[in-house]
């Protein structure tokens, strides 16, 4: 898979170059301004040149065009899941921010408040007692939210599906981005359908 | 202990309340009794035979009738006791035991909210696993399970 990034250093000659967000920034190479080569800088230079570089960006190609990326990269190289385990997929999640697979690498570090979070994994079996407080939660998490569906029973009811307490899938109650097969899904399938959702995130346009 | 010390000690206060005491395999005893006298048989059964833990309260869809059950714990004696009695089917209704064991308030709860058996007296009688509102008794056999596929699925639990 060639990246913007990859096909834009194959052009220039070989060698030390400085660090570029061109693949996360695609703008920044098509700018009439050279971008900032933020290594060649000292401390005090760095905020004028900033605003300079940044100033005629957005002159140039419009507000939202880059602002919306540089939030879209920062945001999902930050998200915060809420801290909350409904059935044994909630095990899992645990073991993935253990030491062995460190979700935090990712930036993925759970939040115990709603009010701090930005996505919702739905870890197991949800109820329709428990329902109205899982809407109540997602309804508490600031805008912009995602919501990933962990597991079988989260997906589509598992095998509870028919049962007379559970909600067949957790979309009856909230949308959901990015759903995870298993039962319980391994901490890697954990970290993949998080990688899938990076993936959502950083074509988001609006 | 063994049922004939159980009737002895029942006996004598409970009259024709008490149905019979059968021998149940790992327990004292197995007490059937009518649902009319259960306050007087609770009272008795805790204070006199000192099965002072009540350990569960279910009950039993037997289309024709359903059953009521309870299993109690003594320390002293290291054994438990079964007590049933059968209600009718269409007014399924016993004297609530919470205020001779207070741990059988939530078991009576869920054998309301599951088998449809009313409790009179209880001092807090609602939902326990399911959500306000709700008004089928699941584990009833006349109750049939959903497809999730052919059905609104909402319109059942709102």
């Amino acid at each position: 898979m060639t990246t913007p990034a990859a096909q834009t250093s194959a052009a220039k000659p070989a060698g030390a170059e400085p660090y570029r967000l061109e693949g996360e920034l695609p703008m920044a190479t098509q700018a009439a301004v050279p971008f900032i080569e933020i290594e060649t800088l000292r401390a005090r230079e760095f905020i004028p040149a900033a605003r300079e570089a940044l100033s005629s960006l957005i002159a140039e190609q419009g507000q939202a065009k880059v602002i919306r990326p540089v939030f879209n990269w920062a945001g999902r190289n930050s998200l915060f899941p809420l801290h909350w385990g409904l059935a044994c997929c909630a095990i899992e999640f645990a073991a993935a921010f253990g030491a062995r697979w460190d979700a935090e690498r990712f930036g993925v570090v759970p939040r115990s408040s709603p009010r701090q979070c930005d996505l919702m994994i739905v870890n197991g079996t949800v109820t329709w007692k428990v329902a109205h407080k899982l809407i109540t939660l997602y309804e508490q998490m600031p805008e912009p939210k995602w919501v990933i569906a962990m597991g079988n029973c989260a997906t589509g009811g598992g095998p509870f599906r028919t049962a007379y307490s559970v909600v067949p899938g957790v979309d009856k109650l909230v949308p959901v981005d990015v759903y995870i097969a298993g039962c319980p899904p391994r901490p890697e399938a954990m970290l993949d359908g998080i990688l899938k959702l990076e993936e959502l995130i950083r074509e988001r346009k609006e | 202990m063994q049922p004939d010390d159980i009737t002895r000690a029942l006996g004598p206060k409970l009259g024709d309340g008490l149905l019979s005491v059968e021998p149940f395999e790992g327990t004292a005893g197995r007490v059937r009794f009518r649902p009319e006298s259960a306050l007087a048989l609770f009272e008795a059964v805790r204070d006199d035979l000192r099965f002072a833990h009540c350990a569960t309260v279910g009950g039993i869809d037997w289309v024709d009738h359903r059953e009521v059950f309870y299993v109690l714990w003594s320390d002293e004696a290291g054994q438990y006791l079964f007590l049933s009695a059968d209600v009718p089917a269409d007014a399924p209704h016993i004297e609530s035991a919470a205020s001779v064991w207070p741990s059988a308030n939530w078991h009576e709860r869920e054998a309301w909210e599951l088998v449809g058996i009313t409790f009179d007296h209880h001092p807090d009688l609602r939902h326990l696993l399911m959500p306000d509102g709700y008004v089928f008794h699941p584990l009833l056999r006349s109750f049939k399970l959903h497809e999730p596929e052919s059905l609104e699925v909402k319109s059942r639990h709102v």
